[in-house]
């Protein structure tokens, strides 16, 4: 979009007192400290608790065999307290509070001024520094997950004998689960959605920075209890943790417990911060019908986390109860109901897979008009996509609950819903395809991600029409045709789209050119072992495979053993890309301000990205995607007609 | 022009405090959609439970449910210090720095004995967190409803430090209105659990679902 950079002299600005040096308490406050103190307040509560809780537990019938859980719940809960008021997050508060508003020192301060790479490290408000942040923390999630789902495979695929025990392995597939889930919910809406979305609408920050080094910093303390449950017996369950079997569970399960009631903390908190920069944040000129795409994703995904994240926590917070503090919201002896569960986890649980694959549709849609250098195909169709998967979201959940005989009654408006969520998605691919229709291709890897993405998305997205089904999934339900399902919407889609669009604004997140050829074949390398992988366990499920098994029948044997050679290769090809990222953020070409030749304005300002993302703030004069490129198509219809006008013989 | 002129500007941007005021607001929104769909959530448990009776196991033992009188005490209270904040911020915006200190502290005192009521209510209860489903549900509405407390006596007692400090003034009084709005929907949120809690407590729901026979521990 073309853009105008108008300058206005700044106003003098009254400041407050300065108490002390910029950045007062901060200045002292880094993850180290938040480390130390997390620690010691943890280690605290579980020396002064072990005193009080487990006694309070045996002592009272009711409470039996509760005291502990407690006393671990005490734990975890003073490590995330103490890990974020060591890291300076109560800092913020406090001197509201008291009155000692920040001055403009104060705020350069807090946002990284001159500080280096030590400001990663720190209570750091600028969404660049949090964006960057995110990725390295994602990337992180990944390995750790991938290393988890390595160690699944291996087990399949090892079918003549047991690698792990039982319940060990049970520990692996509910906290590679959930470990992937997180990290495909932050993928996109974390690394890009802070550091690109303020720049792209023209904003100088987002509107309340201190919240963004909150909700990141928030899901920094909210991963080392859920790492802690392998150690502590596991969560056995899956990541769903169906009830009853979540409340006799192993004390690993309140690590699980206090990270999703963190990290739903942090993804509100996020929230918030994106809906609210999104909506009174943009450039001048920039209306609702210029507000680029991307950040349109980004807005649908953070309502879809805002409404939905609180239900999701409070499933957390009531099993965590059962579990520690002997309440029965899930125990049926005592009047707690497993269904009350699961309609709560679901209101969120399924939301969440739009909530991971609308940004990185939404980035794919932003980057193919760079990379075909024409208009995106009717605008208005995708934004009624995304509306319209956020209004059915929420209106889709029971098709997780047939075959638990909750309400058989519900099933088939349920199926109608669910099958109905389809037509919205599809105008987003229909956008794709549009856009793709007679336009001048740039093969560079961010497009290409797009036709991996549309492939992953229809192949999940056709299944996921199948599960819908009641009578199809009373078959399906508990197979493994419903895991290569959701690998498909949530990895084909998401992982794979997300990996396009990170490559596509590496150069103005790290200055840095990507290395393509090296990154190519990564990204083919995984996106092909992907299909063998799942392709395979959707015949394993066809064939009647239940999942969540360690051991199995013969007649699986192959299509695991095919699944597990393909899930090598994806780590292989996961790895060739991962040092494509690595090497060229270390040592890459130095990036252009903008590479790709983009109208949108976060490719107008340079490369490093100032402290102030503008030197003035720009006024948009122009609509969306104009570059100016005629459809070949109008174009020689627009000729024929003139030359018939003209009276040209041909 | 000079309208423009005096307005006050935020320290850390130099925006108009009138821009900032509206970006806070919408955040309060947002925070408000996202705190009313965690209390839905225990609402629904509420009602859910209440209606299956799973097990006979909704009522606290000896049907010792808990006394009605201090749910509402607690609403009285949250309600009669919103009023009193609401209060505080018409006469800062009309420029009465003194009666807006007077009521604020008045509504933030009273705040602060609401969520000591709160506690007490709590730790009186005649049955315990396990004893039912009813139980269960209960202390965690009344749980919430001291976490909103607590926030809302920081809160309350903020505004009234920031005023005295001169940082909330009759040209920029945004944050007490904004916490005068989050008090209201707190209060709205505690009348509706006082609601629950003593209008619906005697399940009549007889044809729940027996669930087996599961117990808590897996023995």
């Amino acid at each position: 979009m073309s853009a105008t950079l108008t300058a206005a002299a700044p106003p003098h600005v009254p400041q407050p007192k300065q108490h002390g040096k910029p950045g007062g308490f901060l200045r002292h406050t880094n993850i180290f400290t938040g480390l130390v103190t997390g620690i010691v307040l943890a280690a605290l509560t579980y020396i002064i608790g072990s005193h009080w809780f487990v006694p309070w537990g045996t002592q009272n019938s009711t409470y039996n065999q509760v005291g502990f859980q407690a006393l671990i719940m005490a734990t975890f809960i003073a490590w995330v307290i103490g890990f974020m008021a060591g890291i300076g997050a109560f800092a913020g508060p406090i001197r509201w509070m008291l009155g000692h508003d920040l001055t403009h020192d104060d705020a350069e301060y807090m946002a990284g001024k001159h500080q280096g790479n030590w400001r990663y490290f720190k209570y750091t408000t600028d969404h660049k520094v949090v964006g960057i942040q995110y990725l390295v923390m994602t990337m992180v999630l990944f390995a750790v997950g991938g290393f988890l789902a390595m160690m699944i495979r291996t087990q399949l695929g090892v079918t003549w004998t047991s690698v792990f025990q039982p319940n060990f392995y049970n520990s692996i597939i509910g906290t590679h689960g959930i470990v992937m889930v997180i990290a495909m919910i932050i993928v996109v809406s974390g690394p890009l959605g802070n550091f690109i979305v303020p720049i792209m609408i023209g904003a100088r920050d987002m509107a309340f920075p201190r919240l963004n080094a909150l909700s990141f910093w928030l899901l920094f303390a909210a991963v080392p209890p859920l790492v802690a449950n392998l150690f502590m017996g596991g969560i056995r369950d899956g990541w769903t943790v169906y009830q009853p079997l979540g409340a006799q569970a192993p004390i690993g399960m309140i690590g699980y417990q206090i990270c999703i009631i963190t990290f739903a903390f942090s993804t509100g908190i996020a929230s918030v911060n994106l809906i609210t920069t999104i909506v009174t944040m943009r450039a001048r000129g920039m209306t609702w019908s210029r507000v680029p795409i991307f950040a349109i994703g980004i807005l649908a995904s953070s309502i879809m986390g805002l409404i939905w994240f609180p239900m999701f926590q409070f499933s957390q917070i009531f099993s965590m109860s059962d579990l520690a503090l002997g309440t029965s919201f899930f125990l049926p002896t005592r009047g707690g109901s497993v269904w009350l569960y699961e309609n709560i986890f679901w209101l969120l649980g399924h939301p969440e897979v739009y909530v991971i694959v609308v940004p990185a549709s939404a980035a794919l849609l932003e980057l193919m008009v760079v990379y075909l250098r024409k208009p995106l195909f009717s605008y208005k169709l995708a934004i009624a996509g995304f509306a319209g998967v956020v209004g059915i979201s929420s209106l889709v959940w029971v098709h997780h609950m047939y075959m638990t005989g909750f309400a058989p009654s519900v099933g088939y408006p349920f199926m109608l819903s669910t099958e109905l969520i389809s037509i919205p998605f599809g105008f987003i691919v229909l956008v794709m395809l549009g856009t793709i229709w007679r336009g001048k291709m740039w093969t560079r890897l961010p497009m290409l991600a797009v036709f991996a993405l549309l492939f992953d998305k229809v192949v999940g997205g056709i299944t996921g029409v199948y599960l819908s089904d009641v009578p199809v999934d009373q078959y399906m339900h508990g197979s493994m045709f419903v895991v290569a399902h959701f690998h498909y919407m949530l990895m084909g889609a998401g992982l794979f789209g997300a990996m396009g669009a990170i490559v596509y604004w590496f150069p103005k997140m790290t200055g840095r050119m990507f290395d393509e050829k090296i990154g190519q074949i990564g990204f083919w390398t995984a996106f092909l072992a992907f299909q063998v992988t799942f392709m395979s366990m959707f015949v394993a499920g066809l064939q009647g495979m239940p999942r969540r098994v360690m051991q199995f029948d013969s007649a699986f044997r192959v299509s695991n053993w095919i699944s597990t050679i393909g899930a090598y290769c994806i780590v292989i090809g996961m790895l060739i890309f991962l040092y494509a990222l690595v090497s060229s953020w270390r040592s890459g070409k130095v990036a252009p301000g903008n590479p790709w030749g983009s109208k949108s304005l976060e490719w107008q300002t340079s490369t490093p990205v100032p402290l102030d993302n503008f030197p003035v703030l720009p006024v948009v004069t122009e609509d969306l995607y104009n570059y100016g490129i005629p459809d070949p198509y109008i174009e020689t219809e627009e000729r024929l007609a003139q030359d018939d006008n003209e009276g040209v013989v041909v | 022009m000079s309208a423009v002129a005096t307005e006050p500007l935020y320290p850390p941007t130099g925006e108009p405090a009138s821009v900032n005021a509206r970006r806070n607001r919408l955040g309060l929104w947002m925070c408000i959609a996202s705190d009313i769909t965690g209390s839905v959530a225990l609402w629904i448990s509420y009602l859910y439970l209440w209606s299956l009776n799973v097990n006979n196991g909704w009522a606290p033992p000896k049907n010792a449910f808990a006394p009605a009188w201090p749910f509402w005490a607690i609403f009285g209270g949250a309600l009669v210090s919103t009023v009193l904040i609401w209060a505080a911020y018409k006469r800062l915006a009309a420029g009465h720095r003194g009666a807006f200190l007077g009521l604020a502290t008045l509504g933030s005192l009273l705040i602060l004995a609401t969520f000591v009521a709160d506690i007490v209510q709590l730790s009186t209860f005649p049955f315990g967190p396990g004893d039912g489903a009813y139980a269960s549900v209960t202390f965690w509405m009344v749980l919430v409803v001291a976490f909103h407390l607590s926030l809302l006596s920081f809160l309350t007692l903020g505004i009234t430090l920031r005023t005295r400090a001169g940082r909330i003034t009759p040209e920029n009084p945004s944050h007490a209105r904004f916490v005068a709005m989050y008090m209201t929907w707190v209060t709205v949120s505690i009348l509706i659990g006082a609601i629950l809690t003593t209008a619906l407590t005697t399940s009549t729901g007889t044809g729940g679902p027996a669930f087996g026979t599961f117990t808590s521990q897996g023995s």
